[in-house]
């Protein structure tokens, strides 16, 4: 039960900030992922830096629970182009879909149903596609501890990289206020 | 093109704090948060009251908890914070987003349409993968995972390239 509160309570916090910076908007992520407004993918970046900070942390006072998931570097690339087109197209991901519901926008309401069929379908077929797509080239769970085994380091570079490419963002895409 | 100087929308910065401490949070209480996998919770629980014996053949439906779960506790806490959200913010939403509208007309149907096909995609895609944006991306990236950073890079890209040919030049207009 403290289970299914905690995950209530981490969900409604979650979908309400995903809200605020408009990332339920298909019309907002459609103008992040045309360059022209850089709130979402710098928020999205953002996160990441300070999660990993903050995991680090919790890692160092042995709290928490981590899970990598591997890498297939056949599946998880088909997966992401396949992503990427649908992403592209609707404006919509997993996560916003289900607060973009919650919002009242009818087309993330069959996002959401399109989303079921998907997960569906899968799911029925992930006894053939898996040992086809994603075993041949599972390289395992990877980690960027795996090559560059001090932790701090591999922290470091991801934070570089990722303030880098919000600096990128801020720089080459267009903002908001100018824009609408 | 109707302007708005500035909506209510919350600055980045500060947002990306209180998501971020909210990633911790469910780090430190739970584990890596995931949405994807709360519509397959969604379907096994469908499932095992409508075809019992189907869901208990299948790998993929093993692998994943059902309804009782924090993942899906997770997921239905982001629908009813969306509403939340949605219902202080004062922003009326729209059925047919603007820049689509501009694009393919007020067509219901073939918004509709192409949401449902391009939801379709993205959970196919993110049960293949193992995750989604949250699931994979946002949490494997903050736990330094190389299937993380490598699924960010390609799903950014190629919803970028992707949208460029579903909007042309619509977006362009009067933004400049």
């Amino acid at each position: 039960m403290t289970k299914i509160l905690l995950g209530l309570f981490s969900g409604i916090a979650f979908g309400f900030v995903i809200q605020r910076i408009g990332a339920t908007s298909a019309d907002k992520m459609a103008r992040a992922h045309l360059m022209m407004e850089s709130d979402i993918p710098k928020f999205m970046l953002t996160a990441v830096i300070l999660s990993a900070v903050g995991l680090y942390g919790l890692q160092v006072a042995g709290v928490g629970r981590t899970l990598i998931l591997p890498t297939s570097l056949l599946a998880t690339g088909l997966a992401a182009v396949i992503f990427g087109i649908g992403w592209g197209l609707c404006g919509y991901c997993p996560g916003t879909a289900w607060a973009a519901v919650g919002e009242g926008r009818i087309d993330a309401v069959f996002a959401f149903l399109g989303g079921l069929a998907g997960a569906a379908v899968f799911a029925h077929f992930h006894e053939y596609l898996v040992p086809v797509i994603y075993d041949p080239t599972n390289f395992g769970r990877l980690t960027l501890v795996d090559g560059i085994p001090a932790r701090p380091v591999a922290l470091l570079i991801l934070v570089v990289v990722f303030t880098g490419s919000v600096w990128a963002i801020d720089r080459l895409w267009g903002h908001r206020d100018v824009v609408r | 093109m109707e302007k708005h100087d500035k909506t209510d929308y919350w600055n980045w910065l500060p947002a990306s704090f209180a998501l971020a401490g909210i990633i911790v949070f469910i780090f430190a209480t739970f584990g890596p948060p995931a949405s994807s996998s709360g519509f397959v919770s969604l379907l096994k629980g469908i499932l095992q009251s409508v075809v019992p014996g189907y869901v208990g053949t299948k790998a993929h439906y093993q692998m994943l908890p059902g309804p009782d779960s924090w993942v899906f506790a997770f997921v239905l806490g982001m629908a009813i914070g969306g509403f939340i959200a949605g219902r202080t913010l004062g922003i009326p939403v729209r059925d047919v987003p603007e820049i689509w509208e501009r694009r393919f007309g007020p067509s219901r149907i073939k918004r509709y349409a192409a949401t449902f096909i391009g939801g379709f995609l993205i959970l196919f895609a993110s049960r293949m993968a193992g995750g989604c944006t949250l699931g994979l991306f946002i949490s494997g990236s903050t736990q330094l995972a190389v299937s993380g950073l490598y699924f960010g890079v390609l799903i950014f890209a190629v919803a970028m390239l992707t949208a460029r040919l579903v909007y042309g030049n619509t977006g362009k207009e009067g933004a400049e």
